[in-house]
Formats: C-alpha cells, sequence, structure tokens
C-alpha cells in the first residue's frame, strides 16, 4: 500500500520535463529477455527491489518480460519503441552475439541507446570431484590423448561455454565433444550424473557445489583471480594463454531518446553502484562490479563483437553480418 | 526418528497463525491464478518478489510454494468447464473431462480433479519428506539417452491415443513434430521455418497450439451446427454435482498411477509437469478395461493426468532443494529467491536450514488440505458457469482464449498464430483427424529431439548408446510394446474371426 501511494504522490508532482533534465514521470519499464527466473530477470528483480529501498527513481519500475529467440525479440521491442522515455531495457551477451549469427536478429547494441555496462559476470571451469584432472593441463593432455571423447555440458553454441573451450582447444591443440543443454540445471546435472567431463560455471553456482564436495576446481576463466578462490589459477596461470570473454550485463534504451536522459540514466546507474546494497548483492552473486558509462560501453561493445567474430569464425559457426 | 522429530519442528513452524495466513493467501492466489489462462505461476511468484522481502523469509516461502502446488489445482478448471487449458500441465485433462462436461457430469469432472489433486499432491510431499536426497542422486543417473527413451515412450503412446484411423493419428503426430521443430536450433544456432519471423525464433508456444486447436475449434465446430441457443446439461441437486462411489472406484488406479508417474517424472530436471501428464493419462488407458471409453468423458482420464501434475510439484522441488538445480521455470524463481533472500541453495541447504525444509514440507501437508477444502465447494459453483447459454458462453470461451493468450506473452503475432491453429483445429474436426497426437507430438518433439542428439554428440554418433543403458534399454521395449499393441489387437480379431468361421 505505501508503496502505491510513493507512486502515485511522485507521478502527481513530477513534472513533464522540457529539455534541459530529464526526470521519469511515469512508471519505467525494465525489459528483460528471459522469462521470470532467467538470469536477466533475477538481476533485474534484485536491481528494482535496490532502487526502490535506496530511493533512486522518483518512480517505480516494473519488470517486463519479452522472452524469444534468446534476446532477438526483447532487443526488436526496444527498438521499436524510438524515442520513448520510460522505458530501457537489460542486455547481455547474446544480445551482442546474436546478430552476427542469425539473420532474423537485425538489431544490434548499435541500433539502440547504450546507457551504461554494469557487470562482468566470471566463471570457472569445474569437474566433479572424482574426476581423475588436478589441473586444467590434466583435462587438456586427457582430451589431446583421447580426441573427441571427453565431454563438456553448456549452453548454445554461441555461450561463452563453448567460446572457452574453443580457445582452449586451439591454443593446445586438443578436442573434445560439446554439449548443449537448454536449462542450467540440467547441465549441472549432466556433470554431477557423471555423463559429461567438465563444464564452464558461475563460480556462486559451483561454490556450493565445492562445500559439499561434489565440485572441483581447475581454473577461472578471469584475469585476476576471485576473492572466493584464492588458490585457483586463472587460465594464464594455468599455463593456457586465452583472453577471457567476458559474461556482460547492462543497460540500453530504445533509439532516439534525448542526450539528457542518457546523462540522467548514466548518474542513477552510477548511483546505484556505490550503494552498500547493490555491493552486497554483486559480492554475494560473486559478479564483478564493471561500470562504464555511454561512450565507453560503445567502444566495449565493438572490441566485443570484433573478438567474438573471430572466435566464431574460426569455431566453424556461420556468421551472418 | 530424524523424520518425525523434522516434521513435528515443521509443523511448530507452519502452525504458526502468520504462516496459516501466509499458507492460504499462496495456496488462494494459486488457484486463482491456475483458473485464469495466462498468468502462470512462474510469472506471478516473480512479481511478488519484492513484498518477500518485508516477511521472514520461511513465511515467504511457504507462501510462494502455495501459489506453485495451487495454481495445478485451479489449471483443471477451465480445461473442464471450457475446454481452454488453464496452463500447458492440464491439456491432458482437457480430453476426458470436457467430454464429461458435456455428458452432463462437469460436477464430478471438477469434484474428482480435486481429490486427485489432493491425493497425488499429499503422495508427492511424502515423498519429499522420506526421499528428497536418495531419489536425487537416482536422477542425476538419469541422462539423455534415458531422456529419449522415455519421450519415445511417450510418443508412442499416440497409438493409443489414435481414434478410428492410426493414418490420421500418426500425420497428426508428425505434424505436432513438425511443430516443435521451428525456431532456433540449440546445437547450431541456425533457424528452422521461421520464415524470417523474430516471433518464431524460440518456436510455437505450445499453449497456443492446444487453446487455438481445442478450444477455438470446438466453438467453431459447434458454431456451425446453429442449433437454437442451448446450454450444456448441468443436473439439478448438490449430490449430482460431485462424483459418485463408483467415480472414486473407477478413479482408485488412476490415483496411484497419477501420483506416481507425476512425483518420478517430477524428480528429473529435463521433463516437467506437461509430460507427466499425458504420461500418466497414456499409461491409465493403456490398462484400461475401458479405453475405448478414453476420450469420451471417462473419471479416471481426468484423474490420472489431474494427480500427475500435482504430485510433479513436490518432485520438481527436490532437485531444488537438494542440488540447487532448478527444473522448470518455477522452480528457477524459487530459487532465486532463496538467493535474494541471503540463502545458499545447494546440497547443504537443507542440513543447513532443516526448520526451513521442514517447516515447507509441514505447509505443504496443510496447503494441499485447505486446496481440497476450498475446491470441492467451489465446485458446483463453477458447474453452474455451463448453465449460461452457448452464445454467450461461446463469445466467452473465444475472449477468455484471446486475453489468456496475450497475456502470456504480450505479442499480437501469437494471438494471430492461436486463430490459425483455431482453424487448423475445426478443419481437423470436420476431416475427423485426431488432436490429441498432434498435441502429443509437439511437447515431446523438442525435447526428444534434443535427447537423441544429446545422446549421438555423447557417443560420437553411435547408436548403441540408446540400448546400452538399462534404463534407456527398458523403456525402449515398453515402448515397442505398446507400437505392437494395435497389431497384436488386430490379430486378435482376425482370429476370432477364424474362429467364428
Amino acid at each position: 500500500m505505501q508503496k502505491a501511494w510513493v507512486f502515485i504522490v511522485g507521478a502527481a508532482l513530477a513534472v513533464p520535463a522540457f529539455a534541459q533534465s530529464f526526470t521519469p514521470s511515469r512508471p519505467i519499464e525494465l525489459v528483460v529477455h528471459t522469462g521470470p527466473g532467467g538470469g536477466s530477470d533475477v538481476l533485474a528483480r534484485a536491481m528494482v527491489v535496490i532502487m526502490e529501498k535506496e530511493k533512486l527513481l522518483p518512480v517505480r519500475a516494473q519488470v517486463a518480460n519479452k522472452p524469444g529467440g534468446g534476446g532477438v525479440v526483447a532487443a526488436a521491442y526496444l527498438a521499436e519503441k524510438k524515442g520513448e522515455q520510460h522505458t530501457i531495457g537489460i542486455f547481455t551477451g547474446v544480445w551482442l552475439t546474436n546478430p552476427l549469427t542469425s539473420n532474423e536478429a537485425k538489431v544490434s547494441l548499435k541500433d539502440l541507446t547504450p546507457i551504461a555496462r554494469l557487470l562482468l559476470e566470471p566463471a570457472v571451469i569445474a569437474v566433479k570431484a572424482d574426476a581423475p584432472y588436478k589441473t586444467l593441463a590434466d583435462f587438456v593432455n586427457a582430451a589431446k590423448q583421447k580426441p573427441g571423447e571427453l565431454k563438456q555440458s553448456g549452453g548454445s553454441i554461441t555461450s561463452r561455454d563453448n567460446v572457452v573451450r574453443q580457445q582452449l582447444q586451439k591454443v593446445s591443440g586438443s578436442r573434445w565433444q560439446y554439449i548443449s543443454f537448454p536449462g542450467g540445471g540440467e547441465r549441472i546435472a549432466a556433470l554431477l550424473g557423471g555423463h559429461v567431463n567438465m563444464m564452464v560455471i558461475e563460480p556462486n553456482e559451483a561454490g556450493e557445489h565445492i562445500r559439499a564436495g561434489n565440485m572441483r576446481v581447475l581454473a577461472q576463466v578471469v584475469d585476476k583471480r576471485l576473492a572466493a578462490f584464492p588458490n585457483v589459477p586463472t587460465l594464464k596461470e594455468a599455463g593456457f594463454d586465452v583472453t577471457p570473454v567476458p559474461q556482460v550485463r547492462g543497460v540500453v534504451a530504445p533509439p532516439g531518446i534525448p542526450r539528457e536522459n542518457v546523462v540522467y540514466w548514466e548518474g542513477v546507474f552510477k548511483k546505484l553502484g556505490q550503494t552498500e546494497s547493490w555491493k552486497k548483492y554483486v559480492a554475494d552473486n560473486q559478479f564483478e562490479d564493471a561500470y562504464q558509462n555511454a561512450a565507453e560501453l560503445t567502444r566495449f561493445y565493438e572490441e566485443f563483437t570484433g573478438q567474438m567474430r573471430g572466435i566464431l569464425q574460426e569455431a566453424g559457426i556461420k556468421t551472418v553480418r | 526418528m530424524d523424520v518425525i522429530s523434522g516434521l513435528l519442528q515443521g509443523f511448530a513452524v507452519a502452525l504458526q497463525p502468520l504462516n496459516l495466513l501466509w499458507c492460504f493467501v499462496g495456496v488462494v492466489l494459486g488457484t486463482v491464478v491456475g483458473v485464469m489462462p495466462g498468468l502462470g505461476p512462474p510469472a506471478t511468484i516473480a512479481m511478488l518478489l519484492p513484498l518477500t522481502f518485508l516477511m521472514n523469509p520461511a513465511s515467504a516461502m511457504i507462501m510462494l510454494a502455495g501459489i506453485y502446488y495451487g495454481a495445478k489445482y485451479g489449471g483443471s478448471t477451465t480445461s473442464i468447464l471450457l475446454n481452454v487449458p488453464g496452463e500447458s500441465a492440464s491439456v491432458a485433462t482437457c480430453f476426458d473431462g470436457y467430454q464429461m462436461a458435456r455428458n452432463g457430469r462437469a460436477g464430478a469432472a471438477l469434484g474428482i480433479a480435486a481429490i486427485a489433486s489432493f491425493i497425488a499432491g499429499t503422495v508427492g510431499v511424502v515423498g519429499v519428506m522420506l526421499i528428497a536426497p536418495p531419489l536425487a542422486r537416482m536422477a542425476l543417473a538419469f541422462s539423455s539417452p534415458e531422456y529419449f527413451a522415455l519421450m519415445a515412450l511417450g510418443l508412442a503412446m499416440v497409438v493409443l491415443l489414435a481414434g478410428r484411423s492410426m493414418v490420421k493419428a500418426l500425420l497428426a503426430m508428425l505434424v505436432g513434430l513438425w511443430l516443435a521443430g521451428i525456431g532456433t536450433d540449440l546445437f547450431s544456432q541456425t533457424s528452422r521455418f521461421t520464415f524470417g519471423r523474430m516471433e518464431l525464433l524460440s518456436g510455437v508456444d505450445f499453449v497456443v497450439v492446444a487453446i487455438g486447436v481445442f478450444a477455438i475449434g470446438e466453438v467453431l465446430a459447434n458454431m456451425e451446427g446453429r442449433k437454437a441457443a442451448e446450454s450444456l446439461p448441468v443436473p439439478k441437486g448438490l449430490r449430482n454435482l460431485l462424483p459418485t462411489m463408483q467415480d472414486l472406484k473407477d478413479s482408485r488406479f488412476a490415483f496411484v498411477n497419477g501420483s506416481v508417474v507425476g512425483f518420478l517424472i517430477g524428480v528429473l530436471p529435463g521433463a516437467g509437469s506437461t509430460i507427466a501428464s499425458f504420461i500418466s493419462y497414456g499409461l491409465e488407458k493403456a490398462v484400461s478395461r475401458r479405453p475405448e471409453q478414453f476420450g469420451k468423458g471417462v473419471v479416471e482420464g481426468v484423474a490420472a493426468p489431474e494427480g500427475a501434475n500435482n504430485a510433479e510439484t513436490g518432485g520438481a522441488l527436490i532437485p531444488m532443494l537438494t542440488l540447487g538445480i532448478p527444473g522448470s521455470s518455477t522452480t528457477a524463481v524459487l530459487l532465486a529467491a532463496l538467493v535474494l533472500w541471503g540463502f545458499k541453495p545447494g546440497p547443504l541447504f537443507i542440513p543447513e536450514n532443516p526448520a526451513m525444509f521442514w517447516g515447507l514440507v509441514a505447509s505443504m501437508y496443510i496447503g494441499n488440505l485447505m486446496l481440497l477444502v476450498l475446491n470441492l465447494p467451489l465446485v458446483p459453483l463453477f458447474a453452474q458457469v455451463l448453465r449460461t447459454p452457448v452464445y454467450i458462453l461461446y463469445p466467452l470461451i473465444l475472449g477468455i482464449s484471446v486475453v489468456g493468450v496475450y497475456s502470456t506473452s504480450g505479442s499480437l503475432f501469437d494471438v494471430w498464430l492461436l486463430a490459425g491453429f483455431g482453424l487448423l483445429g475445426y478443419l481437423m474436426r470436420k476431416l475427423d483427424y485426431p488432436s490429441a497426437p498432434l498435441i502429443l507430438g509437439l511437447v515431446l518433439g523438442g525435447a526428444l529431439e534434443r535427447a537423441l542428439r544429446q545422446s549421438l554428440m555423447m557417443s560420437d554418433g553411435s547408436l548403441s548408446i540408446l540400448v546400452s543403458r538399462p534404463v534407456s534399454a527398458v523403456m525402449l521395449s515398453l515402448t515397442l510394446l505398446i507400437l505392437l499393441i494395435p497389431l497384436f489387437n488386430k490379430f486378435n480379431a482376425w482370429r476370432l474371426k477364424a474362429l467364428d468361421n
């Protein structure tokens, strides 16, 4: 009830924004590309809770799920909302790679208004606790001896899981199978059940299984060691000269919104990053706070897609753009 | 002894007045969400997440779980009354539920659905309580070859769902399988049959097809009759609106079947309640003494799938609570909620949070009882819906269908798809093609293809992986057996004829 009042009063007081500075006057629609429970959905809902608690917005924000095509539908939805000032969306890496591989994915970050990069999500390489591999080199050597016999579970072939595999295979000259599972739960179940030998997993998910003695981590897909894994080498430290591809999450807006709106949102998300609640959320999930403003994000986008295009082509995946 | 002390501890949590209240709020909300096509439990739970930060986590979990299993109770209502499945798990309920309603037995169908839900739901909770950790480990032994065999077993049910013509049933199933192939291929990231439409990249939503073919097709076919406005028969008197002793007796096996099948399939992270309800329905028909009556309104044809989709809830909670692995979108949201409240779901969750786990288990016993008490008195009330004259009822069904589909996806494209599949459903009725095989193909097709390709990738292309593993070998043999039933029946008929001569 209290929240409803805040909303009504807020809406009544907010003056429609003319030029100069932008202030939202209606509830914000926060578009995510997954259904309820998906990664971006969970992040968006946590974000809404934190923003409300820290009073970062004069209005409420509501999560709008636009699932479909692994992000394509949500990106197109934002593109259609050209000039709409009260809609923003959360993008992830797939928003950047989809346009590279799918004819139907016509909207890239370039066609929207980049606002800010928020997070990088690190990953670790895990095997079952009773597996014979103690180091990443053990695993790669075993794969080299029996090409195509070892297996990795993961998501789609354009996901980071497969990118890490392609990079490792390339520098080591080994080969193992990559088996796609649509759900994260199935990927973990396949590893714990002993049906596959290795997976790339989020540190938080791995953490509990390590604590319970089900999994062992061989290496971390990061540049600098994570606080929770002080004794596990990074890819480079493990002897593989591979540049980790970041798993990124950030905020975009529809195309054609005024410059001052971008400035406003940059400010909101910069402030969000400085709140204690956000810092705790990021630490709890073992994410990496990676705020970048709109200009920096645009540069990041160019570098990232260039790198991805090369990796996908080397992996034999057809790129269309 | 651990179980008893745990359960006592759990009831101490669940019976606190505030928790009882939240449990009640959850199951009522769940029933409402289940009755309305469209808004499902995952979306409802996600919407309520911000609210749960004001509650203590145990109460919040009790309420959110209440929504989850409560929705399964409500889902059957529109399936039975209007042939509009409230959610995908209730599609199999349409087969016999709606036919019962047409025969004037809507009350009995709704009643048996509630009773089956209660029995199976409770069995599911008992399962969670007694065998969660060992069962979760067993479920891990289940991998792609086993999933393939399970889906093949489900698909073989088509010979049981066929009407008069096996060829027509197989054709309908093939169309269903093709529909399942539409969208982005997981393994190669290429799009199939999308005709350049990005809306089709994630495939055709199963609920759109089911509502189109069942509800819209039915309305179109009935409107053509142009009979004077008449309503479906609804008997007078409360006694005639509830299941009879004979109904309960006929459903004895269905209660067991639904409970066991639903629970076991629920534990598997890659299956789900829709598949559970279909397999349980097929199994019921396979062992029935009156299989020819299925699809014409038999009470066990409602009890089995309704039981299965409720027992599935208990099963699905097992990998989530014992391993931190979500098996469905609803458990994924629940898992996200646990993380947001500061818990660490995973293998150590139950040992480290016994009060939470046992509180949840105890609350599910209470919640299932609440749902039974809540739903049975509603039966006569809901049955009155059918007294509505058809010139009001049919537009109402159309409206509910369109709103339901639109509110799920928020996309007008899906509404057009709904219209297209409505037309398809109408044509299939006119040409006497059964619609159940189409739905079956669509439900199982995606998982079947995925599991086969995963298996072949695991074995580097060798088909032997499918038969060299005991569980999948047994299930594939069963599949073969089911496929041979029609042949056997033909042979039997021929033998009898020969004997007569």
